[in-house]
């Protein structure tokens, strides 16, 4: 059980990282550029036994829809250990549908996966830029808190410590960058990349983007954190509790 | 109203995180004490004196978490003292255990009407003790405990998620609702003849949540049940023990307990717990290997013995349940006079606090934080505790920060 769960995986490799390519092409200029003056274009991805989702790309942006719709590329994987081959590279994708399109995949598809990776695993050398520090600290930020919901929702542990988390909103923020909710119903997660309106149920304020980075590369105590003040944490506070519990595994899985 | 600084906590926390892992660990510590927002809360105290706490820059406190319970006559109580100090003349940590040993074991024991007492060190230390015992007299493997349980840290005390926990060290906990004695007759048949032991606090105190007293009947029926299943009843005492009746608070509410466990209220803040129990159990518990370097000095078996006189004197229960109504109501009153709804749940001894405006838990830790800000050590999420030396001019004194802090709270929300 400690070992972690390919299912959970490839939800996580769907949803957080594929899915931050939204984020990516928003906030960076260098993603927009990538897909500029190309025709809207949509590529799903079937996971058997997995997750399913649909890309757009449109006006430079990217969104990613749950589930498989009317689609220009579509890539079938027999299994989520094949679909996390993707992200690791051992697996190579074959379309069943959309040849015609490979030259998305291999030219604009291809280099903003690569770009993405460049950030979520940044080198020391590019976080001394401000700006790169910046957007790799907000996209791992988006990945991190839509992980938590895969994890809450497939992992068994995972399941444990969501079953003891009551209905209400979680706001999670980095001051001066990222927010996000994290929707609990059901003791299912579902996360939002903003802050919905409704009042929260439980708040986790993290002071700075340097903060949120030193707790995303394991440089600084959480606990401690929240003792000096510089994690605050509000309301409902069991929820928060068993939140962390799930990130511990966030760690593990994005590791 | 003076509001208070914690410069010198702040500064001394940063020394603490360089050398202590998270500054403060556990439940005196910021984070697991839920000190929101966490400047507002004293870090480190410098000194203690009856109900009275001060912290390292100055700040005085009327502390109602007593040490999360072992202050239950009053910090640096002379009588308990002045006898720990005398054993400390004669011996402590000796290699045969001092004779005090036995007065203790003889008085707790003709006190909580049970058997015989092993002791310890702490709540955990005996309630894994109760566990273990049952496990070797009953040769059953599962433990049905009840849902918002603690019973301490030790690693079959914890859940499936938390850190350093494997599948394994849960794997024979079972669940019921509190006050579900359906649920339990229900758990017990689906693992007939598989069950060690119920472990439960007398009534439901855990945290986040309003504290729950037990049902009419419920107790009597799963003392029954547990007798005809062949099942040991367990009753974690820890938090309660003393403060709602001497003799234990199995005898509060009518039942009799095959094993007790003790700690907090036991010596007054001189280490020592204690597992009482029934003379059929004794056999299992003598042939244990369960045994710890200090768990046999004699300063606090002689603070123990001058703590439970002197509760007996003051009839301290009684005590406390007045001292403690008459502070809740004072803080209900002051809360409904600013448009608060001051929630009051559990036994008064050991009272919940929580503000029922709205569904969150935000006006309730505000209003928290306005009292320790202004000298009233309150916290969130935890019950509280009464001691003996609690006075009258505490309690108004008390009633009179918290009318403050109700006022400052709606002054921040004019919406209210």
């Amino acid at each position: 059980m400690s070992l972690i769960d390919a299912k959970t995986l490839a939800y996580i490799n769907m949803f957080a990282i594929l899915g931050s390519l939204e984020n990516l092409t928003r906030l960076s200029a260098d993603a927009g550029d990538v897909l500029t003056n190309r025709k809207p274009i949509k590529i799903a991805f079937d996971v058997k036994g997995g997750p399913k989702a649909t890309l757009t790309f449109k006006d430079g942006r990217c969104r990613m829809r749950e589930g498989i719709g009317k689609c220009d590329i579509k890539i079938p994987f027999s299994s989520c250990a094949k679909f996390n081959g993707l992200m690791d590279g051992t697996t190579t994708p074959i379309p069943t549908k959309g040849f015609r399109h490979i030259k998305f995949l291999l030219k604009e598809f291809t280099p903003l996966t690569d770009m993405l990776a460049k950030i979520l695993r940044p080198s020391k050398e590019d976080l001394e830029n401000r700006e790169f520090f910046e957007l790799s600290t907000t996209l791992t930020f988006y990945v991190l808190t839509v992980a938590v919901a895969q994890i809450a929702n497939h992992d068994e542990i995972g399941r444990f410590s969501a079953a003891h988390v009551v209905d209400g909103d979680i706001h999670m923020v980095v001051e001066g960058g990222p927010a996000a909710t994290l929707r609990v119903k059901n003791h299912h997660i579902l996360t939002h990349k903003c802050l919905l309106p409704d009042p929260p149920k439980a708040k986790m304020a993290f002071e700075s983007f340097d903060l949120m980075r030193a707790v995303i590369d394991g440089g600084v105590n959480t606990v401690a954190c929240i003792g000096e003040g510089s994690i605050s944490m509000g309301g409902d506070i069991s929820m928060l509790d068993n939140l962390n519990r799930i990130l511990d595994r966030a760690a593990l899985y994005l590791s | 109203m003076k509001i208070n600084d914690y410069t010198k906590s702040k500064e001394m926390f940063k020394r603490a995180a360089k050398v202590i892992p998270s500054g403060v660990y556990g439940h005196l510590g910021p984070a697991e004490g839920c000190f929101v927002p966490v400047s507002a809360f004293p870090l480190f105290s410098e000194r203690a004196k009856g109900s009275h706490i001060w912290d390292v820059d100055g700040n005085e406190f009327i502390d109602y978490m007593c040490a999360y319970g072992p202050n239950v006559l009053g910090y640096g109580d002379e009588d308990v003292d002045a006898a720990a100090l005398e054993q400390l003349k004669k011996g402590d940590c000796t290699t045969t255990p001092s004779y005090k040993m036995v007065e203790f074991a003889e008085l707790l024991t003709d006190t909580v009407k049970k058997d015989w007492a092993f002791f310890a060190k702490n709540g955990g230390d005996t309630t894994t003790l109760a566990i273990m015992t049952a496990r070797a007299a009953t040769h059953r493997k599962k433990i049905i405990f009840v849902n918002g349980f603690y019973h301490g840290v030790a690693p079959w005390t914890q859940k499936l998620d938390y850190p350093g926990v494997l599948p394994e060290d849960v794997a024979n906990n079972l669940y019921v609702d509190w006050n579900d004695f359906g649920a339990l007759e229900k758990l017990a048949a689906e693992n007939e003849g598989e069950v060690a032991a119920f472990i439960a606090t007398p009534y439901l105190h855990g945290n986040f949540f309003d504290n729950v007293l037990p049902a009419e009947g419920y107790w009597q029926k799963v003392r029954k049940f547990c007798t005809d299943k062949g099942i040991i009843l367990i009753c974690d005492d820890v938090r309660c023990g003393f403060r709602l009746d001497l003799a234990g608070s199995d005898n509060f509410y009518g039942f009799e307990a095959d094993l007790i466990c003790f700690c907090k209220a036991l010596a007054n803040g001189w280490n020592v717990s204690a597992l009482c129990g029934k003379e059929f159990l004794k056999s299992a518990v003598s042939g244990m290997t369960y045994t710890g370097s200090y768990w046999m000095s004699a300063v606090p078996f002689a603070a123990g013995i001058a703590c439970i006189n002197k509760m007996k004197f003051l009839d301290a229960p009684k005590l406390f349940r007045e001292k403690a109504l008459k502070l809740t109501g004072g803080l209900k009153a002051a809360g409904a006079e600013h448009g608060f709804d001051l929630r009051v749940s559990g036994e008064p001894a050991l009272f919940y606090l929580r503000t029922a405006n709205g569904d969150s838990l935000f006006l309730h830790q505000e209003w928290v934080a306005e009292c320790v800000k202004r000298g009233v050590f309150i916290t969130n999420h935890h019950n509280h505790f009464i001691n003996a030396s609690l006075t009258d001019e505490d309690i108004r004194k008390t009633v009179e920060v918290a009318e403050d802090a109700f006022k400052a709270v709606k002054n921040n929300h004019p919406e209210l």
